[in-house]
């Protein structure tokens, strides 16, 4: 946190013959210092302390003065500003998070990491947990620990350095034992808890769901559960997870409630999981057939010892932890910023210091009626189709009559795998601009920001059968796999094979962990090529799946808006961007980014987006990659070009080498001003398939 | 009486065609904030497209069961987007509910809403809470339900009906999107209700209008 900056550049010393200062004894750098440092002691005792990492004491042998003597130095230094010590915005923030939601929930403590992308939220969350079980564990104590993920990365990090000032300790474990179908089980947990503890481990060796509640009490009765129990009646702190009851949540992957559909939960609103037992919005319990059946700790029990620690975050969790707050179940929480603040959005809390300008949103737009070429704005698609068949007849014809369903001129040819594409209208030349021979044989086209439904993509499947299969590749979007799964069980149905690459570069769309979870984007186009290569080169439909979805793993994408597009029936922004605010992560039909920002420079902002880029790809000097920068509609060449100046400049001082690039309107949303960089790290094969031979409206590469 | 039971269902469809035209804007403008801005012009589109069909010279549908499936498969071509399977299914179970159904009563109502509400819940994989229009429908559905074991009819089992919905639709504003487009915008989705939901609750509205109408029995 300690982060200094000397006023005056000029006095910085470097170090002398290229050896640290630091390595050497005081007694040597002492006589020579004052030279290299001017004449000033201040800076000279500043860069000791802060540079060097000094002590004052040592600072003060080093300068041959008292400590009092430094101690003053460096106060004054500050004073005079010759150091600025500022603490990271973003940890600011947090604080302030946790101070809101400790008012708010009459929390004892609360712990908020800030939000960093750059390491999974589990680590974070167990690097915050650990840090506060090392202030709240006293000798003596009996922590009881539950399960779950983040429970374990608390132990997992505790365990870097054990505690060893603590002595007899105790541990227990919370709930009965489970199937060791994932690496963070009661017991496991318990035991990891112990081993950084050097605790005593009270196991309770049962398991977690038991076949009847007569089994249930026979069991609480043997003596040696019960003396569990007795210890879990006894703890005066407890650790905790909470899961929420999403399919991707680890309580489905833990085998903890398979003998349970979770649908009676659900329907009696249930919206968390805490220590095996149900809760609901407000944090009451939820009964249901599994509670008399369950061994652990019962909600009261838990809800009456003394320090509750709750460790959890991530988006999806928000109404489960909001649960376990409003139940009173915690009352120390560990959280991320971004997950803190949707618990405060979310039970109306409005931040104590607002950000930026005015609290309540302005009601939407100053400009409110955009200016649009069009007809009837209902006919938009329609003509607009018409206008591109007109113009690219060379590529393009309609199957069977229809407009929404196109298939390449020069595509589909028997033997060969025929690549589908399609979407939302309102992207062009995104789709029907990447069809012809070398690229896809056919697009289905919706209408604008709508997927298409099925039966032209079925007719589009059936136009670029060759007999060697269809390949469908799209973005991942809700509506366009209902579509096109619909269609692709047609397609079966009519004697077609067909397999599936969802595109998902967006990388500002969901977090790492959740790649399949993300939005297809601009990356979309050098899939697409890379598909169509594999394709014409008459690969096997096996081959060019997998070639694809290569192409798609390797491909990051980020979009930053400028300026909301319209869509031609309400031709009013979609969305709304203050005069000096732009959009980071934003998606190509207008859906909300990561983040809102100031307006800034354009190198800061591709420095951002690059920053996010190479956070995830993985890549080392030499590598070669292909660049993508693309206009989202009405931002020009010109500064399409200041862009890609920097983020060549960013590739190259990583030594990466631009293989090939495209610069302009790819993949557009209508009128938004915005752009977005895609970066596709290569390997030889994808290399080679980007440049193999295409030829359509839009995109062309020639051998 | 199979032939009125189907006349109210098409009437049922021409009703909510025109509440959604009449809503369109703001549903857009809902989705705007967290989605892509094209509820209302999807939605409208469909029930557009369903009412246009039933229109069609020749067009005989003579039972309610059949004018659900027609407005399925019309629907799913018209609409696209998420909007157009998600709905389509819900029709399409709607009318297995209700075949052979011929009286429309509030038993044969509440199979309805709830085929469509399985229909939904099987197309989109949501659940309960993913803040979808599914928060909307289901509640609606098992209002109906418990409104028929009480021997509710007309207008007190509508009452019931729309207040279920209108809750659950407004419970989605402290939802976190997981599912559809909304997914992507993560915790900035609190504190908006879900466009979704907000149809349904006008779809509802229309319904019940609809259901307490007279409707002639007369051919053409």
């Amino acid at each position: 946190m300690r982060k200094p900056e000397a006023s005056s550049p000029a006095a910085l010393p470097s170090s002398p013959q290229g050896r640290s200062v630091s390595g050497r004894t005081a007694a040597d750098i002492a006589p020579s210092a004052p030279l290299r440092y001017g004449d000033d002691p201040y800076v000279w005792a500043c860069w000791l302390y802060y540079e060097d990492g000094l002590t004052q004491s040592e600072v003060a042998d080093a300068m041959g003065v008292s400590r009092a003597t430094v101690n003053t130095y460096l106060a004054e230094a500050r004073d005079r500003g010759i150091i600025n010590i500022s603490l990271e915005p973003s940890r600011l923030a947090a604080l302030t998070i946790a101070d809101d939601l400790k008012r708010h929930f009459g929390l004892q403590d609360c712990l908020v990491v800030p939000s960093d992308e750059s390491r999974p939220l589990i680590d974070r969350l167990g690097t915050a947990g650990a840090l506060a079980m090392r202030t709240i564990l006293q000798s003596g104590d009996r922590l009881a620990v539950a399960w779950g993920r983040t429970v374990m990365s608390v132990a997992e990090r505790l365990a870097v350095s054990p505690l060893q000032s603590l002595k007899d300790m105790t541990v227990v474990q919370a709930t009965g034992s489970m199937p060791p179908t994932i690496a963070c089980t009661p017991d496991l947990c318990t035991a990891a808890f112990g081993r950084a503890l050097l605790a005593r481990c009270v196991n309770i060796s049962a398991p977690a769901i038991v076949g009847s509640p007569e089994l249930v009490k026979q069991l609480e009765d043997e003596p040696l559960i019960a003396s569990a129990f007795a210890a879990l009646a006894n703890a005066n702190r407890i650790i905790f997870g909470i899961s929420s009851l999403r399919s991707n949540s680890t309580i489905h992957a833990s085998g903890f409630f398979e003998s349970v559909s979770l649908q009676h939960y659900l329907a009696r609103g249930a919206v968390g999981v805490l220590a095996g037992r149900f809760i609901d919005e407000r944090g009451a319990a939820v009964e249901g057939p599994l509670d008399a059946r369950t061994i652990g700790i019962q909600l009261d029990v838990l809800a009456s010892i003394r320090t509750r620690v709750a460790v959890a975050g991530g988006f999806d969790k928000v109404p489960a932890i909001l649960a376990l707050l409003r139940g009173g179940f915690a009352n120390v929480l560990i959280t991320d910023a971004a997950t803190g603040r949707g618990i405060l959005n979310a039970d109306g809390v409005k931040a104590t210091r607002p950000r930026g300008a005015a609290a309540p949103r302005a009601p939407i737009p100053v400009k409110m009626h955009v200016k649009k070429f069009l007809n009837r704005p209902d006919d938009a698609v329609e003509e607009m189709l018409e206008g591109a068949l007109k113009a690219h007849e060379r590529y393009l014809a309609p199957i069977s009559g229809s407009r929404r369903a196109l298939v390449a001129r020069d595509g589909p040819r028997p033997g060969k795998v025929g690549l589908v594409i399609g979407g939302g209208a309102g992207h062009e030349p995104c789709f029907l601009g990447y069809v012809g021979r070398g690229l896809a044989d056919a697009v289905a086209v919706g209408n604008i920001f709508s997927s298409p439904p099925p039966n032209p993509i079925v007719a589009c499947a059936l136009a670029a059968s060759g007999g060697a299969g269809v390949l469908f590749a799209y973005g991942n979007y809700a509506g366009d796999v209902m579509n096109f799964e619909m269609a692709s069980e047609i397609a079966v149905q009519r004697g077609v094979e067909v397999r599936t690459v969802l595109t998902t570069d967006d990388i500002a769309s969901s977090s790492r962990e959740d790649r399949d979870g993300r939005r297809g984007v601009a990356g979309n186009v050098l899939i697409f090529k890379v598909a169509g290569a594999a394709c014409d080169l008459g690969w096997s439909l096996d081959m060019c799946e997998v070639a694809t979805r290569k192409a798609n793993a390797s491909t990051y994408t980020m979009g930053v808006a400028l300026e909301p597009c319209s869509l031609p029936q309400i031709r009013r922004p979609t969305f709304d961007l203050g005069p000096n605010e732009i959009e980071v992560g934003i998606g190509i039909h207008g859906e909300p980014g990561v983040a809102r920002a100031q307006m800034q420079s354009s190198d800061s902002i591709v420095d951002k987006v690059m920053d996010a880029i190479f956070a995830e790809m993985p890549s080392s000097p030499g590598d070669r990659v292909a660049v993508l920068v693309n206009s989202f509609g009405a931002t020009p060449w010109m500064e399409l070009y200041i862009i890609y100046r920097r983020v060549e400049q960013r590739l190259a001082a990583r030594g990466l080498v631009v293989e090939t690039n495209w610069i302009g309107p790819y993949c557009t949303s209508l009128d938004m001003a915005g752009a977005s960089i895609t970066i596709m790290r290569l390997d030889d094969e994808l290399s080679q398939l980007l440049r193999h031979p295409c030829d359509t409206a839009y995109f062309k590469v020639t051998a | 009486m199979a032939e009125s039971a189907a006349r109210h269902v098409v009437l049922m469809f021409e009703r909510i065609s025109e509440a959604i035209d009449a809503a369109q804007d703001r549903l857009s403008e809902l989705d705007g904030v967290i989605g892509d801005a094209d509820h209302g012009i999807t939605m409208a589109l469909g029930f557009h497209s369903v009412c246009a069909e039933f229109g069609r010279p020749g067009q005989h549908l003579s039972t309610a069961s059949e004018v659900l499936d027609k407005a399925a498969t019309t629907f799913l071509e018209a609409a696209g987007a998420s909007t157009g399977p998600l709905y389509a299914s819900a029709f399409r179970r709607a009318s297995e509910r209700l075949a052979g159904v011929e009286r429309l009563d509030a038993a044969a109502v509440t199979a309805m809403l709830q085929g469509i509400a399985a229909g939904i819940g099987e197309r989109g994989k949501a659940q309960r809470g993913d803040k979808t229009m599914l928060d909307a429908w289901l509640p609606a559905a098992e209002a109906g339900a418990r409104a028929v074991a009480c021997g509710l009819e007309g207008q007190a089992y509508w009452q019931e009906v729309i207040a279920a919905g209108e809750h659950g639709a407004n419970a989605t504003r402290s939802m976190v999107a997981m599912k559809g487009r909304a997914a992507r915008a993560g915790q900035r989705s609190l504190g908006h209700i879900d466009p979704g939901a907000a149809s349904t609750v006008i779809i509802l509205q229309a319904m019940a209008e609809a259901m307490a109408e007279e409707v002639s029995t007369n051919p053409g």
